[in-house]
């Protein structure tokens, strides 16, 4: 019985430590444990094996994040941080060491959950079935697509201000005989860089000093970028970058 | 003119069409299969048989960006050199003395991370073409090595895709592929305009709702499905068309989910040979080497193109390797099958194969215990190319024994994520230690007139020149010519790193020179390295070596 209810209180204090390892092995399984890498289990598979070869919590956790340099060990620094710690928890597990609890652990991101229609804007924002004409092919928010323009901070009220929006920095350039609408980002330097907007993708082109000319204004509009999308869509949209942009 | 009764000598000996596209590089190696056409032959015979033992080192260039090795193809073009490495550096060198004369260096993001490889790049229309780790298309000055122009082909973090290929150059537009295909990521092949960078056209590789081939998926499983174009395509000028080889199917061994059982094929186009017009990029046909994959039997490979007679008829032939280890011929003007045939001694994972093309006996992972299947995930062939050469007529190929034990999973896709749906170790054949051969092949009955077996893996393109000499290397360091028609070995150089890459041969000034990148790395590598010996494992490293013969010797 004594035995049984120190297992019990054991089992309570690790519980949350149990989590991350659960989620760590399924994070393990999809990303680590495949054929090309290091196996069901840490046992090898094309990487070497990674179960009990007496790893402790740090150096699992330095390698984790910056990878091994001239191996295929890449560097996984940049995951949600919860993911991150269960993954080093499950391989902690894997020999034998039971790291510092941690009560973030298996909490998942620390950003509150977007709304269902939050969500579904960020899918139209970035959605690769569209290919080049889906909004984060020029615009970033919430870690996704390219910061081509400035970060986007006063989001449009409703969906006539986004139709409306004007662009009056962007200018009419000519170099190298094209004549196109151009957004500069140095006009007068040693390289003058601009990106030209001829058709998306935004090509960011770099040109020897004095081969390029700027006209003011420009007949590109970016009330065409949103024909792609219906008028839900961008509605949808909106409430997406309302929930992820900082005022 | 003196030369033409010879072309026709040696067009009646081997079947070619005179008036065929030629494949053969000269004085240039200026794109990565040699010509578009992928032969991976030189028509230089300054150095040969007799006088190969004498090859000595003219110059070399340390890269200095040794992560995953030198994965790349040379480009020279007019005496200079263009290399890319890993990270996307770009070197432009003097092809005669190994002076750089530029050094482009792609500016790395900050955590970067993932498939970091980088395998050549493409030279035409003043500009040198990188892509990148990060789904970069980056254009260099071919004068200045200055940026021209930079257009993001996808997001990186969003699509867990890369490009590791090499671009190819048609006409007036630069053609790139993408990896990413064992993720849950759809494929595509993209144009961009060379002076410009902007957008020509893009073929997805998965048709979308409402194309035709998109009823081969199950529900929404195209916008995940694979068949990544992550090798190099191959282009004729005569038909104006590109070939590019699709990646497997995803997830890659768990096939539930995405197989609908309607319409011709399965999960169209992956695993697949696929013709493109190359001014709109519209498909012409395409032909399926694997319905519904679920081995990871990816169809990305070169397309070697090569006229030749088949059953008293002059065709055009597209041969094509698989990584199942089967070599598929087509007729390149309609994708008609011709023939295909095996190079792996063993493969599993069928019982046999119909004249048509259909696959008998299918040997496929299951859910609840390990398959033991030939060959694994690694294919019996890596990335690496093969050679062809018109004197001889034969197609000189690597070839890798390996299996592996294998098991489905169902998985869910996550977009961007690892979508693998299964797992697998890699093993040695039955009764078999894990071994390569390189093997000289009719590349079109699949008749195999010499064989070399190998105790390691060999993991570096061949290169034919007309010398009549193969050359390639080894993980050991040992970089070695073989002779084209009987594969003994006439000459051999510890380079001191394995080898990974693709051997070219140009010349500047009458001389020719044979060039070799050496430094193991990618994930075949890093993965098999010493799987079949004992020792250590095979050398990393960042380096060109260049061979010629002293100035004295003629």
């Amino acid at each position: 019985m004594k035995r049984v209810l120190l297992f019990v209180m054991f089992s309570a204090v690790c519980f949350g430590q149990n989590a991350a390892v659960t989620k760590g092995l399924d994070i393990y399984n999809k990303t680590c444990g495949t054929g090309y890498c290091h196996g069901v289990g840490g046992t090898a598979g094309g990487a070497p094996r990674v179960a009990a070869r007496g790893f402790d919590d740090a150096y699992v956790m330095q390698v984790v994040r910056l990878g091994i340099p001239h191996t295929g060990m890449p560097a996984f620094g940049t995951m949600e941080r919860a993911d991150l710690l269960a993954v080093v928890a499950y391989v902690d597990s894997l020999n034998g060491v039971t790291p510092p609890a941690n009560p973030n652990l298996g909490a998942g991101p620390v950003r509150p959950k977007l709304s269902a229609e939050a969500q579904k804007g960020r899918e139209y924002f970035a959605d690769q079935v569209r290919g080049m004409t889906r909004c984060s092919v020029c615009h970033q928010a919430d870690g996704l697509g390219f910061p081509v323009t400035l970060p986007l901070k006063t989001i449009p009220a409703n969906l006539a201000e986004l139709v409306q929006i004007k662009t009056p920095e962007l200018e009419t350039a000519t170099a190298e005989g094209d004549t196109f609408p151009a957004l500069a980002l140095d006009k007068n330097g040693a390289q003058p860089k601009v990106y030209d907007l001829t058709t998306p993708p935004p090509v960011l082109r770099t040109f020897a000093k004095g081969s390029i000319t700027f006209k003011a204004d420009s007949a590109w509009k970016h009330a065409d970028m949103l024909k792609p999308y219906s008028e839900q869509e961008l509605e949808l949209i909106l409430v997406f970058l309302r929930a992820v942009s900082k005022p | 003119m003196r030369y033409l009764p010879l072309l026709f000598a040696l067009s009646a000996l081997y079947g070619q069409n005179p008036s065929a596209p030629d494949g053969a590089t000269k004085a240039d190696w200026p794109s990565y299969g040699g010509t578009p056409l992928a032969w991976r032959y030189s028509a230089l015979d300054q150095v040969n048989a007799s006088n190969v033992k004498k090859l000595a080192p003219a110059w070399m260039l340390q890269t200095g960006d040794y992560d995953q090795g030198l994965q790349s193809t040379p480009i020279v073009v007019d005496g200079v050199l263009y290399l890319s490495t890993t990270h996307a550096q770009v070197f432009a060198a003097d092809a005669v003395t190994g002076k750089v004369l530029w050094h482009y260096k792609y500016p790395v993001p900050r955590n970067a991370s993932g498939n970091i490889q980088n395998r050549g790049v493409a030279v035409g229309a003043g500009k040198v073409f990188v892509a990148t780790f990060d789904s970069y298309l980056v254009a260099i000055d071919q004068k200045t090595g200055r940026e021209a122009w930079k257009v993001a082909v996808n997001d990186a973090r969003q699509c867990g895709c890369n490009i590791t290929a090499a671009p190819l150059l048609v006409k007036d537009k630069v053609v790139v592929g993408s990896a990413g295909g064992d993720s849950a990521f759809r494929g595509y092949i993209t144009a961009f305009d060379a002076k410009t960078g902007h957008l020509a056209w893009r073929f997805y590789t998965i048709p979308g709702t409402g194309e035709k081939g998109n009823e081969t998926w199950k529900g929404d499983s195209w916008r995940f499905g694979g068949g990544a174009t992550w090798m190099t395509g191959s282009f004729d000028p005569s038909l104006n068309l590109i070939y590019w080889g699709t990646g497997n199917a995803a997830s890659d061994m768990y096939a539930n989910n995405r197989f609908s059982g309607v319409g011709e094929g399965a999960n169209l186009y992956t695993s697949s040979v696929v013709a493109l017009d190359a001014d709109t990029g519209k498909i012409k046909w395409h032909y399926q080497e694997i319905p519904k994959d679920v081995w990871d039997y990816d169809s990305a490979y070169e397309c070697l193109l090569i006229d030749r007679e088949v059953k008293g008829r002059m065709r055009k032939l597209l041969v094509h390797i698989n990584k199942s280890g089967y070599t598929w011929v087509l007729d390149r003007t309609n994708g008609e099958l011709i023939g295909v045939y095996p190079v792996v001694e063993f493969h599993t994972w069928l019982t046999g194969m119909t004249e048509d093309g259909k696959i008998l006996g299918r040997h496929e992972p299951v859910e609840d215990k390990p398959t033991l299947i030939c060959p694994g995930p690694a294919g019996g062939k890596s990335w690496n190319q093969v050679a062809y050469s018109p004197r001889t007529g034969l197609m000189y190929t690597p070839v890798i024994e390996t299996c592996s034990n294998s098991i489905a999973r169902e998985q869910e896709a996550v977009e961007g994520r690892g979508f693998l749906g299964g797992s697998w170790s890699t093993d040695p054949p039955p009764g078999e230690s894990i071994h390569s051969h390189i093997d000289a092949y009719d590349p079109v009955t699949g008749k195999r007139q010499w064989s070399v077996r190998y105790p390691d893996l060999m993991l570096a393109s061949m290169l034919a020149t007309a010398g009549d000499l193969v050359f390639t290397g080894d993980p050991d360091g040992n970089f070695f010519a073989l002779d084209a028609r009987t594969g003994s070995k006439l000459w051999n150089f510890q380079t001191g790193a394995g080898h990974r890459g693709s051997a070219v041969s140009y010349s500047v000034n009458g001389r020719q020179y044979i060039a070799t990148p050496t430094g193991w790395g990618s994930i075949a590598g890093n993965g098999l390295g010493r799987a079949a010996t004992e020792g250590p494992a095979p050398r990393g490293g960042s380096a060109l070596i260049v061979f010629a013969l002293p100035e004295d010797v003629k």
